[in-house]
């Protein structure tokens, strides 16, 4: 049995009038989702190809780097340049260095800047808005014009060639805290209430309630403070001048300086250099969703 | 027996919860002006008030999760000024449940006891017999976020009752729950005081939930306590204009007049005629005045009678049970009147409203009840 439908503008044509149209949107939705894709393609390519350019060189000698038309797959791939940045360099020592660095870095700074953005989030402290306003205004001046007197300081300390040079001026960076603090205060009051009802003291709450709630900006931060640290070069290089304390970023720029322009080397270096903050952000990322707040409180 | 550190109350009497000239100033605004309250072993004391009357501080006070500038609040009989909230032997169930969200429900209802330090085994018994008690027991190992709002609110009850502490304090618990399941809570919360028979002290600003579930109301404004009376009393006997018109739906009708004598006889002269009972030996003075009736003690007579005066009905709305009628008198008063929803009246008649006897509160001109002869209070 067929159903008779009732054209709705009760005009035969109408139907096939819409039918038209809508065919019509379909092909421009299509195009225009072409178009994007294009756009896309081309921005990822601009993005891309630099970083594959670096790890193609890296395993190409020297010559072959140079050669015209250049070959887009390194077969067969050159292993010369990892043996040499591994065998002949201080490279292993610098990665220990860093990773040393800036791991000790991350861990006290997240502790520290978590603990001190819960209470000047949440306690009642005598001069809180002081301290904060005084962050603030540190978190406006640039890291150069801190250097001399930072060294002047380090040197005084008779810390300069040593790990805490390295490890010691990056706590006292009040944007952690800054941030930890943004993040606390979005907390319910009412949660730490029921924590101290519970027979939690202070620490308790931002042991036990706080922390876990944070976590998502706890991963967030650390991938800041790693990451800042894994890259910084300025302090480091007036920091410390013996071999042993060096830093990959200094490291990596010394080679320069031995053995003329190793393009290969330098390349190999810098892939390797990626591979410990790559393995980082992969360990982290599942870190990023914590569980929401939801269940918390009201809707 | 009790020791020289934990003072005990002045009083010498075994209220649960006592609370002396308690303030509360933040800076220049003071959210408390001077609370006494004393609240029996058992009792449930509900505080209703607007928002900002100080009622959620006072509970908060009582908690100790608020320092309070002045006064002595004693838990148990023991003066609880100084003792860390923990200490106080009371549980707390917020407005916003505060659960943790990181932990499973079991977790969320042990938590208190685990803190307290008690055996596994049995903190693991009594957060079986709490879950029972609140039908939770199969939600035990689900995260806060997995609950609907009525299950949430039972586990943030359970948390508060595994504890089993002397008081409950409660801060409007089911002011985040729909209408219907409210109604369904409230009976259920009553159900359960009457099982577990612990002193709560509740924050609400529903007066339903007030006059429903209280032994006895507090009724509070601008920081201080304006009545404090069983839920009937509060309702017929307002202390002040402010409880009659916040009490009660609709509220009481206020009409403003002043107190005359002529002749050697004294009456309220106002936008209608209106016998009291009892004010010649009323300790008022003659001036400004006003009288209150609740709405349901004006009575629509068809024609006129001795002490019925003449009004035009506005408006006609129906609730259900009742029909509210908003009206108009001679002077242009607007009163309420709510009569049952068999009557028949349209908006625009002219009725004749006659005051059920012995309804009227006098109010002298600061605004508290006079008490008349015969009205019991």
């Amino acid at each position: 049995m067929s159903v008779a439908v009732e054209p709705r503008h009760g005009n035969p044509g109408a139907l096939q009038a819409i039918a038209a149209e809508h065919a019509r949107s379909r092909r421009r939705r299509r195009l225009r989702g072409l178009g994007k894709h294009a756009f896309l393609i081309v921005v990822t390519l601009l993005l891309v190809a630099p970083f594959y350019y670096v790890v193609l060189a890296s395993f190409k000698s020297s010559t072959e780097i140079f050669t015209y038309p250049p070959k887009l797959l390194p077969i067969p791939p050159f292993i010369g340049n990892y043996q040499k940045l591994l065998g002949d360099t201080g490279f292993l020592r610098w990665m220990f260095n860093t990773l040393f660095v800036a791991g000790t870095v991350t861990l006290i700074k997240v502790f520290m800047d978590s603990m001190a953005g819960y209470a000047l989030a949440k306690l009642q402290l005598t001069g809180k808005r002081a301290i904060f306003l005084a962050m603030l205004i540190l978190l406006m001046v640039p890291l150069g014009a801190l250097i001399v007197p930072l060294w002047a300081l380090v040197n005084w300390m008779g810390l300069t060639n040593t790990y805490l040079a390295l490890i010691l001026p990056p706590l006292a960076n009040p944007l952690g805290v800054f941030l930890m603090r943004q993040f606390i205060l979005g907390l319910p009051k009412d949660l730490e209430n029921a924590g101290r009802l519970d027979g939690l003291s202070e620490f308790g709450i931002y042991r036990r309630i706080i922390l876990p709630l944070i976590k998502p900006g706890l991963v967030v931060l650390a991938v800041i403070i790693f990451t800042d640290q894994f890259m910084s070069f300025i302090w480091p290089l007036i920091a410390t001048s013996s071999d042993d304390l060096q830093v990959l970023t200094v490291g990596v720029a010394a080679l320069r300086s031995h053995g003329g322009a190793d393009y290969g080397l330098w390349s190999a270096a810098a892939v390797m250099s990626l591979v410990p903050i790559g393995v980082f952000f992969f360990v982290l990322q599942r870190q990023f969703l914590a569980r929401s707040l939801a269940g918390a409180l009201k809707q | 027996m009790t020791s020289a550190s934990t003072p005990v109350s002045p009083t010498g009497t075994q209220y649960a919860i006592e609370i002396l000239g308690v303030t509360k100033r933040y800076g220049k605004i003071t959210a408390l002006g001077g609370v006494d309250l004393d609240i029996e072993p058992g009792e449930f004391v509900v505080l209703l008030g607007p928002s900002g009357c100080g009622k959620s501080t006072l509970l908060k006070i009582i908690a100790g999760l608020e320092d309070l500038t002045d006064g002595e609040v004693y838990i148990g009989g023991k003066l609880a000024n100084y003792l860390k909230p923990s200490a106080r032997d009371v549980a707390m169930v917020f407005q916003n449940y505060a659960l943790y969200p990181h932990m499973t429900v079991r977790s969320n209802l042990g938590f208190p006891l685990k803190m307290a330090g008690r055996p596994k085994a049995e903190v693991s018994q009594k957060v079986e017999t709490a879950a029972a008690l609140l039908q939770i027991g199969s939600e035990l190992d689900k995260y806060p976020d997995e609950l609907s709002g009525g299950q949430r609110q039972r586990v943030a009850l359970g948390r508060a009752i595994v504890r089993e502490p002397l008081a409950f304090l409660m801060d409007e618990p089911l002011s985040n729950l729909d209408a219907l399941l409210r109604v369904q809570m409230r009976s259920e919360l009553l159900r359960l005081h009457k099982r577990v028979g612990r002193t709560t002290v509740y924050v609400t600003h529903d007066q339903i939930e007030a006059m429903t579930m209280a032994d006895r109301v507090v009724v509070m404004r601008h920081g201080l306590i304006q009545q404090i009376g069983p839920p009937d009393e509060v309702y017929r006997r307002p202390a002040n204009r402010f409880v009659a018109s916040f009490v009660g739906s609709p509220p009481m009708n206020i009409l403003d007049g002043r107190i005359a004598t002529a002749d050697g006889r004294r009456t309220f002269i106002g936008p209608f005629p209106v016998e009291i009972t009892g004010l010649a030996g009323a300790t008022v003075d003659d001036g400004p005045a006003a009288i209150g009736i609740r709405s349901e003690e004006l009575l629509l007579t068809t024609e006129a009678t001795a002490g019925s005066f003449p009004a035009v009905i506005e408006l006609v709305e129906p609730v259900g049970a009742d029909i509210f009628l908003t009206a108009t008198v001679e002077a242009g008063t607007v009163i309420t009147i709510r009569v049952d929803a068999e009557t028949k009246v349209e908006e625009g008649a002219t009725v004749h409203i006659q005051i059920a006897p012995g309804a009227t509160r006098l109010f002298d001109a600061a605004g508290d009840r006079v008490r008349l002869a015969g009205d019991g209070a």
